[in-house]
């Protein structure tokens, strides 16, 4: 047997004097414990809010799309924003447990179970917005490719809306068995621990009859591998596929080759600053600061400032083409009424945000402070959402015929609606915090011997020794 | 060799039974996945499935909501005239407060639900307006009297009449009516006060024309309005008289004068409109040279045109500007004297009297001015109004029977009105509801609506056209002419009357018959036009000119909006809800400003302004009276002028569209001893510091200098008509064909027929009567004002105003906008469901039943022509207790109003311009029935139909006998273009590009002589 050496110039993933059954008990015991006294007001702020986007809901379907201020000229606004901004941040989760997977990153361990949630919770409230926003959601249903009486009556393929509805649907399969598939072990873990019997029943529903087999484990290796390499185009074609919502169209601002780099790109960037955002709070009410590191937060900022001058290339190029391009109504667009004009200001938040801030994560000391990594996560986020406002609304605002021209604020019930989705979102997430493991407990025991901190100690030992001795020794040790 | 045998085990070695048992099945490790039992469960999986489907199908049989029933009861006896499914057409007259429009009315199953101008009528050949076109809503109005009412509660006839007649007697009775055209009513009205001796007719205009018929008796010794013809006149001077909006007979006008704007591209010659105003009337906005002045100068100005044509008077000084045009004016006048013609809006007659001496000068007398048949569209005296008024007061009159005049609203002291009304013992009124003059009469016995009446119309002398009913009173209520029948002591009946009366004139029954057929009765040849000797008083008219009092820092005035009117037909939705040419606005009146005042109150053009629909409030003060009023900047106004519309501030009683909208502006007007003055010479202005929203349908002013609107001036497009399209060179670079070379794609060929739409801009002149045809015909919800201030109004054909140039004086440009039933529809490819799609004819077609809102279309549109149905305007859902409808527009009375061809849409579901495929679908069957094929123009589209400057042709590309095909191949290459061609979006709609007969070098002459200057240099 190999030892499994890693340099300690490497940065420990998982921090103090660990075994496995520590392991266990540091993720698993909050499970078993009642929850605090913030999980239960975080909780019914997420229901409270749940429940007046389920309200907003239910007013703008009873009386009609017209309770929005969308209008003749701008036909999108908050709806699809939200739909685009949602299913950007659900892009981390896959990236981290699919890309990162295949890639062999450690650091994955720590974050990935909480981020695949992440993806699941938000590629489900990004799904609410294409179906609520529809004028007749009761029809809804005539998205899908049914057999039908009526004629039969077929779905349009060449529209890229119904492109979104089998990327959407493909993408949330697909991350939820990733998601689940993970999750197997970890249930078994919590079953054999179950004290009650309620929790040993549903534990044991729950994983499937898994009892740790060596086929099990192959199995679930195998399939883990399987869905990572079916996820990781989709880590690229689903938000590809949203661009094309706009790219496929003929208005100036949308009509643009740019946009499936750009979105994916701006995907990851909010994906990850999402990531930080919630896993800088569970790390500290689940007290796990020794798995979820300063260490991964600082590589998730390393992505973060990438993917930010990635999308501050694509802005830039947008710019340019639209001078370049010669196409004036083009040219009016970015350069009046984009970056100028009554909507200016978002596009300048969404600069701001975006392009310029994250630029201060190229210091080392800003990348690890937890402080400014949750400062700039949420600022992240502002400047995606604004963004894709950016993008819908002013393009639409004013484009072609300067008669149609029109402004745009939300109403109360599509701020309501977005809010719903934060409610469903953090009720989930904080279901998922109470109920499963939040890092995933088998993972972390398989590079708690590599990337442990007291393991890690171990290591020094054989880094002193001359070359060949080392050479024999990691070769040979036990 | 022997081979060596290693054994990995002791079991191995011993080869135990177990050992044996494992070799024999090498994968015999159990896997922990209990599967026997699942199969023997008491549920087995099948079993399962097949209550799931059970479950399923009984909860979803289960859920199915009931459907209400609907009964509809067939014909017992089925009428003669009517088969359902068929439309019936019966000729009628627009005759309201004098304007003259005979027309075609569409009934089916019994009601009348579209209104199309009659094309026999030599004078207005078909056209028609807004007002005409909603006229058919009104008949509907939920808020007409259903019966007729003694002190507020409801009667029978019989007791009214007894009571009325009671009442008559002793003391005078007068008749207070508006402008009647009908010569047999005037006779019944004469009968009726022949019995009563001391008794008068008082014919008194909401909106006077007091002035011209004053000015003509001083001139011409006739107290009539001449024909006008602006169809022979090469120069048109006016004078704030809005001919093409709200002037006399609009439509008439327009069909005349776009006559002379349509070119001819093999010799491209139009005529000159110069246009002196004080607020940007919508023929300010067609005319080709425009200058503004204060209301109080309009007299000014008229001297100093008729100094320019050489008038023995001193020009005034003025502007320089104005002084200019004048000029100009008087200049081009008097090149084409004997085919000019002066109009003035004004209603003083020293100024009229000059317009006279001005029209003398020039030729235009008996040329393009007709006094020998002159016409009858105004007949009312502000001064014989003011002495019945003084009259009332002092007690002198017995009865006062009001019949289609509402001065209680509308009257320059309605005050003073109210206050003599009370002081007449016995008050009758005819009008239709219970509106302010109506409110304080004792006797309310409301009049037919003109749908359900009979009656004759004199339009001009000797051009008669006549009104039948299209359906049975709906309501209890009577015509005017039977109450004054039946007072006389005449038993007769109104309808026998009235044919009795016509069949002694005309000779015979089948003569009358074959009028009513017709619609109406013209005198074979056109009698010839005559001047008459002009004797007015120029010196004196002059010197009350000249000592009017002069204006002060602001001078305000009242105006009538195209829709609107003078107020009369303000309870109709469609009306309120038609966005005013020239402001955009909808559903209010306000205070329209220029940008430069605006910039005194902290408020100016732009972004800002654009995108707030809270407009400040001003203060207004002028006369003694105040309004308050939101402001709003219209570009063109003078910058001290401020312009309220007449026709708002109406009672709530009026109805639910009318009632509470906007601020009564009559109480400005003002009797300057003979006439009514309309304007207030001096009138101040202050900010209140509130805010109230004002709903537009168009924010943004300017086209930005896109080539979506192509002008150019006549001189330039006389030297080089390629010049206003040669942008469209540019295009050829894809190949010869860009429908065809400019894309990847295949190209379809469309056999058959292939509809295509041309609008002129040149004759476009944006009077919105397109707008409400279109909603009449297609079923065009109303939205009420908020919902327009949210951009969420319905109109399938809107009209694009767009300014360009001098803020204060600048040039516009109507472009009536609608599907444009592109070829490489954008919004085709993006409906996920496919609900919007292609004919084979060319027809961007939308499935209702299939739309499901998802609102991409309408964001892909690059017109922005789709409409959501964002509420539910028409309770067309099955959602109780949510319809959007802030004007009773789906009750059972008002729809009856809906054409049956075509289908309400609900809510969620995305709408727009359907090209009326009813009526095309309707032409194709009837050529087909009739074996033979369609020929042009039987397929007509609602909104060409309604247009009375023809700027809409409409037909099958693919024949080459069309107008269409020939507009688009030979006739008017040079001036037309598609709207954003170059993204190939091939729409089915072209223009044809505006010309403007201005006094500008040629660009070509000015870029040579620029190079030449470079060269020099």
């Amino acid at each position: 047997m190999h030892l499994k050496y890693e340099s300690t110039l490497r940065e420990p993933l998982v921090d103090g004097v660990k075994d496995y059954h520590q392991v266990t008990e540091d993720i698993i015991s909050p499970i078993e414990a009642k929850p605090g006294k913030l999980w239960y007001v975080g909780f019914f702020i997420s229901l409270a809010l749940l429940g007046f986007g389920a309200f907003s809901v239910f007013w703008q379907i009873y009386f009609g799309v017209g309770v929005w201020n969308l209008n003749k000229t701008i036909g999108w606004g908050w709806d699809i924003t939200n739909f685009v901004w949602w299913v950007g941040i659900g892009h981390a989760g896959t990236l981290i447990s699919a890309i990162l997977l295949l890639f062999r990153q450690g650091w994955r361990t720590g974050v990935n179970r909480a981020a695949e949630a992440m993806t699941i919770f938000a590629v489900m409230c990004a799904g609410q917005f294409p179906i609520i926003h529809m004028g007749r959601v009761w029809m809804a249903f005539f998205i899908l490719p049914y057999p039908n009486t009526r004629g039969p009556v077929w779905v349009n393929f060449n529209s890229p809306l119904l492109w979104d509805v089998f990327a959407i649907s493909t993408y949330f399969t697909v991350s939820l068995l990733f998601w689940y598939s993970g999750l197997l072990p970890d249930f078994a873990t919590i079953r054999d621990r179950a004290k009650t019997k309620l929790r040993k029943l549903l534990y044991g529903v729950a994983s499937f009859g898994w009892t740790g087999s060596t086929k099990h484990w192959q199995r679930h290796e195998a399939l883990s591998l399987v869905l990572a390499g079916l996820s990781t185009p989709l880590v690229l074609s689903v938000h590809t596929i949203v661009s094309f919502d706009f790219a496929t169209s003929v208005i100036p601002g949308w009509h643009t080759t740019i946009f499936p780099p750009y979105f994916v790109a701006g995907a990851i960037f909010s994906g990850f600053a999402m990531v930080n955002t919630l896993l800088i709070i569970t790390r500290k009410i689940l007290n796990l600061e020794e798995y979820i590191t300063v260490g991964h937060m600082e590589a998730m900022n390393k992505v973060i400032v990438l993917t930010g001058s990635v999308v501050g290339c694509a802005y830039l190029t947008e710019l340019f083409m639209a001078w370049y391009g010669a196409n004036p109504y083009e040219f009016d667009t970015f350069f009046k009424y984009r970056a100028a004009g009554p909507l200016g200001w978002s596009y300048w938040i969404m600069m701001t945000c975006n392009v310029i801030s994250p630029q201060i994560f190229w210091f080392r000391k800003m990348r690890r402070s937890v402080a400014v990594t949750f400062f700039m996560s949420i600022i992240v986020n502002i400047g995606m959402w604004f963004e894709r406002f950016v993008i819908i609304c002013t393009s639409l605002y004013r484009d072609y015929l300067p008669s149609s021209w029109s402004y745009y604020r939300p109403s109360w019930p599509e701020v309501g609606f977005y809010m719903g989705t934060f409610g469903l979102f953090f009720t989930c997430y904080f279901l998922f915090a109470k109920y499963f493991p939040v890092i995933a407990v088998a993972e972390i025991k398989s590079i708690l011997k590599t990337s442990g901190e007291n393991f890690k100690e171990k290591m020094e030992v054989y880094e002193e020794q001359p070359d060949e001795k080392f050479a024999h020794d990691v070769a040979h040790a036990h | 060799m022997e081979q060596k045998k290693y054994w990995k085990g002791l079991e191995e070695l011993h080869n135990t039974d177990a050992h044996q048992e494992i070799v024999k099945n090498e994968f015999s490790e159990e896997l922990p996945f209990e599967s026997e039992g699942l199969l023997n469960a008491k549920t087995p999986r099948r079993d399962f499935l097949k209550y799931l489907g059970f479950t399923t199908a009984a909860a979803t049989i289960a859920a199915s909501c009931e459907t209400p029933i609907k009964k509809a009861i067939p014909y017992v006896n089925k009428p003669e005239e009517i088969t359902p499914g068929v439309a019936n057409y019966y000729a009628s007259s627009y005759t309201i407060d004098g304007e003259y429009l005979p027309l075609l009315v569409k009934t089916r199953e019994g009601r009348p639900i579209k209104i199309e101008g009659n094309t026999s009528s030599t004078i207005t050949q078909g056209a028609t307006t807004a007002k005409a076109q909603g006229a058919v809503l009104s008949l509907y109005d939920t808020a007409r009297l259903r019966f007729p009412t003694i002190g507020g509660n409801e009667t029978t006839w019989a007791e009214l009449d007894k009571q009325v007649t009671a009442a008559l007697g002793g003391a005078p009775v007068v008749v207070l009516s508006s402008t009647l055209l009908s010569p047999t009513t005037k006779k019944v009205i004469g009968e009726f006060l022949a019995k009563y001796p001391g008794s008068r007719h008082v014919v008194y205009d909401a909106v006077s024309y007091a002035g011209i018929l004053g000015a003509n008796e001083a001139s011409y010794g006739k107290r009539v309005i001449p024909s006008y013809h602006f169809e022979n006149a090469k120069t048109v001077v006016s004078l704030g008289a809005d001919f093409l909006g709200t002037w006399l007979n609009p439509a008439e006008y327009a069909k005349q004068f776009s006559a002379t704007r349509k070119i001819n591209a093999k010799n491209p010659e139009m005529s000159k409109h110069f246009a002196f105003e004080s607020i940007m009337s919508l023929t300010g906005a067609n005319a080709d040279e425009r200058y503004t002045h204060k209301p109080s100068e309009a007299g000014a100005v008229a001297l100093a045109l008729l100094a320019a044509v050489g008038g023995s008077v001193t020009a005034p000084t003025l502007d320089p500007k104005v002084a200019e045009g004048i000029k100009k004016a008087a200049a081009s006048l008097k090149a084409n004297a004997g085919k000019a013609l002066v109009v003035s809006g004004s209603n003083d007659v020293n100024v009229q009297i000059i317009v006279n001496a001005i029209n003398n000068a020039i030729g235009a007398n008996g040329t393009t001015i007709d006094l020998a048949n002159p016409s009858n569209y105004r007949q009312g005296n502000d001064a014989d109004m003011a002495k019945l008024v003084s009259d009332m007061n002092a007690g002198a009159i017995g009865t006062l029977i009001v019949y289609g005049a509402n001065p209680a609203y509308d009257y320059v002291d309605a005050a003073k009105f109210t206050e003599g009304l009370k002081k007449v013992k016995t008050t009758i009124s005819f009008n239709d509801r219970v509106d302010e003059t109506t409110e304080l009469c004792k006797f309310a016995a409301p009049d037919h609506h003109f749908l359900e009446s009979w009656n004759d119309a004199e339009a001009r002398t000797g051009y008669f056209s006549f009104v039948q009913p299209t359906i049975s009173p709906l309501f209890k209520t009577r015509a005017a002419q039977d109450s004054f029948l039946t007072w006389t002591g005449n038993t007769t009946p109104w309808v026998d009357y009235l044919k009795a009366a016509w069949v002694a004139k005309l000779g015979g029954i089948e003569a009358w018959d074959k009028a009513l057929q017709d619609g109406i009765v013209e005198p074979a040849t056109a009698p010839a036009m005559g001047g008459a000797s002009f004797s007015g008083n120029v010196a004196d008219a002059a010197g009350k000119i000249n000592s009017a009092k002069k204006g002060g820092k602001l001078e305000l005035v009242l105006y009538e909006k195209v829709a609107i009117g003078n107020g009369r037909l303000a309870n109709n939705p469609w009306l309120q809800e038609m966005p005013d040419p020239i402001t955009r606005a909808t559903w209010d009146n306000y205070a329209c400003i220029s940008n430069t005042l605006a910039k005194t109150f902290s408020t100016q053009l732009g972004d800002d302004y654009e995108i707030h629909t809270e407009k400040k409030v001003l203060k207004i003060k002028a006369n003694g009276k105040e309004v308050v009023l939101p402001l709003l900047i219209v570009p063109g106004i003078h910058p001290e002028v401020i312009a309220i519309a007449v026709g708002y501030g109406r009672s709530e009683k009026t109805g639910k569209a009318a009632g509470g909208i906007g601020k009564n502006a009559y109480i400005f007007s003002s009797f300057n001893g003979t006439t009514v003055d309309y304007f207030a010479p001096e009138a101040t202005v202050e900010a209140t510091g509130a805010n109230y929203p004002v709903a537009l349908t168009q924010t943004h002013n300017s086209y930005e200098g896109r080539p979506i609107i192509k002008e150019t001036t006549l001189e330039e497009f006389k030297q080089n008509p390629k010049e206003v399209n040669k942008d469209r060179e540019e295009l050829l670079k894809f190949g010869k064909d860009f429908r065809k070379d400019a894309t990847l794609y295949g190209n379809f060929s469309y056999p058959g027929i292939k509809w295509g739409m041309s609008i002129d801009l040149n004759t476009c002149f944006g009077c919105g009567a397109c707008t409400i045809a279109c909603q009449a015909e297609n079923n065009v919800s109303v939205v009420g004002k908020e919902e327009v201030a949210k951009a969420h109004e319905m109109h399938w054909i809107r009209i694009d105003r767009y300014f360009s140039g001098d803020e204060n004086n600048p040039e516009v440009v109507f472009q009536p906008m609608l599907c444009q039933h592109c070829d490489n529809a954008p919004c085709e490819n993006v409906c996920p469901v496919g609900a919007t799609n292609h004919s084979s004819e060319g027809i961007n077609q939308m499935a209702y039943n299939r739309c499901i809102g998802t609102r991409y279309c309408a964001n892909n549109c690059p017109y922005k022509v789709r409409r959501l149905n964002w509420r539910d305007w028409n309770g067309a859902d099955s959602f109780e207790n949510n319809l959007y409808d802030v004007a009773d527009m789906n009750d059972n009375l008002t729809r009856m109003v809906l054409n049956p061809d075509v289908v309400v849409r609900s809510r969620g579901v995305m709408e727009k311009c359907s090209f009326c495929v009813q009526r095309l679908q309707d032409a194709k069957l009837t050529a087909k029935k009739a074996g033979r094929p369609m020929k042009d123009g039987e397929a007509k589209t609602a909104c060409q139909q309604a247009c009375a400057a023809d700027a809409i042709v409409f037909g099958n590309v693919n024949d080459k006998e069309s107008a269409i095909y020939k507009i688009r191949n030979e006739e008017q290459t040079e001036r037309m273009y598609y709207v954003l061609e170059e993204t190939h979006t091939l729409p089915s709609i072209n223009y044809l590009a505006k010309i403007r007969n201005k006094d500008a070098a040629p660009k070509a002459e000015k870029e040579s002589a620029h190079k030449e200057e470079a060269h020099h240099a």
